[in-house]
């Protein structure tokens, strides 16, 4: 669905380029996360994406046509979720949905009502957005990305500035899109929300893609096949996973004392993102 | 067409619920009590005053376009500081629906109390279709100015330094009525004096068409050219 392949780009005031050449592809229905810290190139490349900037080299395709031979029909397809709020703050919520929805199809609208119940604004649909919370905003930004029903989606960090309980809806909404056979890409530093919700994660750093693969893999591939017992005496000792009920030393350890815990070894996503770039996500 | 007209009425709203625009929108009521009340008792009261009747109505006239000046640059300064801007460049709105949205309903507003105001003042007599038309090429500073402004302008404080400046540039062809004959058309380089010698032959009674031509041709030209910066610029 989405082909990129060797992207390059450069601010005009910039003397370096901010991507590097990156190749990727996103599969229909496949949601791909772009990782990497602030300043990496994440946000660019989706701004070439969605059209906001041009003067690339490359080949960006979006269902096999060149990016740059899609016309007006693009942004019916496409659905966009910026990092920060961005809306009339002097409009209520439901005239910002209202007056960008006006300039899509009707016959593909979602309700703007039911939207609101579904991210828990259905108290401040007629208050003006001036009286938003940052996190109420956000989640106005999610539902007008969604509200004419792209089958395209860029989230830019959608969980930033969100509460953990809001935070955590918005990740399940985005799965239950993803489930409805929407393409999603987002972009975020944040490896809970890569690690939720990615099927395939790419670790971008200063403008290259170092890594892509899926989180589990990267996880198990960077990390030891195996769990670590700690009684609460104090001992500990770890255990290759491969055949562990069979394993006489793992049971004769478990019979030693009370079990404090047992952890399994793989990396986190953060260990295998530092192992692979060298970099940390801040 | 919807388009056009949705994002239309919602430039009026944004307008009437913010006290430092809508403020603005009595300005002609102001201008239409200076040049229909209070500036002839003035004129009756010095003589001196007379030579200088053409210069107040340019004055009106102009001054008359810069209510939507003003407050277009203002709502269009604040879509942009707010990031909104950026949202028009990913929605289905070509670029010309829209500066139209955006523009046309200003200029026709302007154009509207420009013709009132030409045709209430009690010193020329000046027929409809020229009235007008003086309107209508007047108005051409709305647009050109608002997208000039958001060419360059990021914020509202740069915005309000910008605006002083622009104030300046629009009024300044008034000095080409101070200066000799022979260096009159110098003024020329800035586009308002055109549309100011047109309003003035009108008052005279001699053909203004080649300055009306000269405004449309100027204007024109700077419209097309701001519009282009203003979309590189307003979009990302």
């Amino acid at each position: 669905m989405i082909l990129v392949n060797n992207l390059k780009f450069q601010y005009p005031k910039n003397e370096s380029l901010t991507l590097k050449g990156i190749s990727f592809e996103i599969k229909q229905g496949e949601l791909f996360g772009f990782l990497g810290p602030s300043g990496a190139g994440k946000s660019t490349a989706q701004k070439v994406l969605y059209k906001t900037l041009s003067n690339y080299s490359g080949e960006v395709k979006i269902d096999g046509k060149d990016l740059n031979d899609w016309d007006l029909a693009y942004f019916e397809k496409i659905g966009v979720g910026f990092e920060l709020p961005n809306h009339y703050q002097k409009l209520t919520g439901l005239e910002n949905l209202d007056l960008f929805g006006s300039f899509y199809p009707i016959g593909k609208q979602r309700d703007r009502t039911d939207l609101f119940e579904m991210v828990g604004l259905q108290d401040a649909i007629s208050k003006p957005v001036e009286t938003y919370s940052k996190g109420m905003k956000m989640r106005l930004n999610f539902i007008r990305a969604i509200q004419h029903d792209p089958d395209i989606l860029f989230f830019d960090e959608p969980t930033a500035g969100l509460d953990p309980v809001n935070a955590q809806m918005i990740r399940n909404h985005i799965s239950d899109l993803q489930e409805r056979g929407k393409t999603i890409f987002i972009t975020t530093h944040s490896m809970h929300t890569a690690d939720e919700l990615c099927d395939r994660v790419a670790f971008i750093v200063e403008g290259e893609l170092r890594i892509t693969d899926s989180p589990e893999t990267l996880k198990s591939q960077y990390g030891k096949e195996a769990v670590r017992v700690e009684l609460k005496d104090g001992q500990s000792q770890e255990f290759s996973i491969s055949d562990l009920g069979n394993n006489p030393e793992f049971i004769g350890f478990l019979k030693k004392g009370a079990v404090s815990r047992i952890h399994t070894m793989e990396a986190t996503l953060d260990e295998v993102f530092i192992n692979v770039t060298g970099k940390t996500l801040t | 067409m919807n388009k056009i007209f949705k994002l239309a009425v919602t430039d009026f709203k944004l307008i009437f619920r913010d006290p430092s625009l809508y403020s603005f929108i009595f300005l002609p009521i102001l201008l239409y009590g200076l040049m229909i009340w209070f500036l002839p008792g003035l004129v009756d009261r010095y003589d001196v005053l007379v030579p200088y009747l053409p210069l107040f109505l340019v004055l009106g006239v102009i001054e008359n376009t810069q209510m939507f000046c003003f407050i277009n640059s203002m709502v269009l300064i604040e879509e942009k500081e707010t990031g909104v801007s950026i949202l028009y460049g990913i929605t289905p709105i070509t670029e010309n629906q829209f500066l139209l949205s955006r523009f046309i309903f200003p200029y026709l507003i302007t154009v509207l109390f420009n013709v009132g105001l030409i045709a209430l003042q009690p010193f020329y007599e000046i027929g409809l279709s020229t009235n007008i038309m003086i309107s209508a090429l007047a108005a051409m500073v709305v647009p050109v100015y608002v997208l000039g402004i958001n060419s360059v302008v990021d914020n509202r404080m740069q915005g309000m330094i910008y605006i002083k400046a622009f104030n300046m540039i629009v009024l300044l062809p008034f000095a080409a009525f101070f200066v000799p004959e022979n260096v009159v058309h110098l003024f020329g380089l800035l586009p308002t004096h055109w549309i100011f010698q047109s309003i003035v032959n009108v008052t005279e009674g001699t053909s203004y068409a080649f300055f009306a031509i000269i405004t449309v041709f100027y204007f024109g030209g700077l419209m097309i050219w701001l519009s282009r910066l203003f979309v590189k610029k307003h979009f990302i």
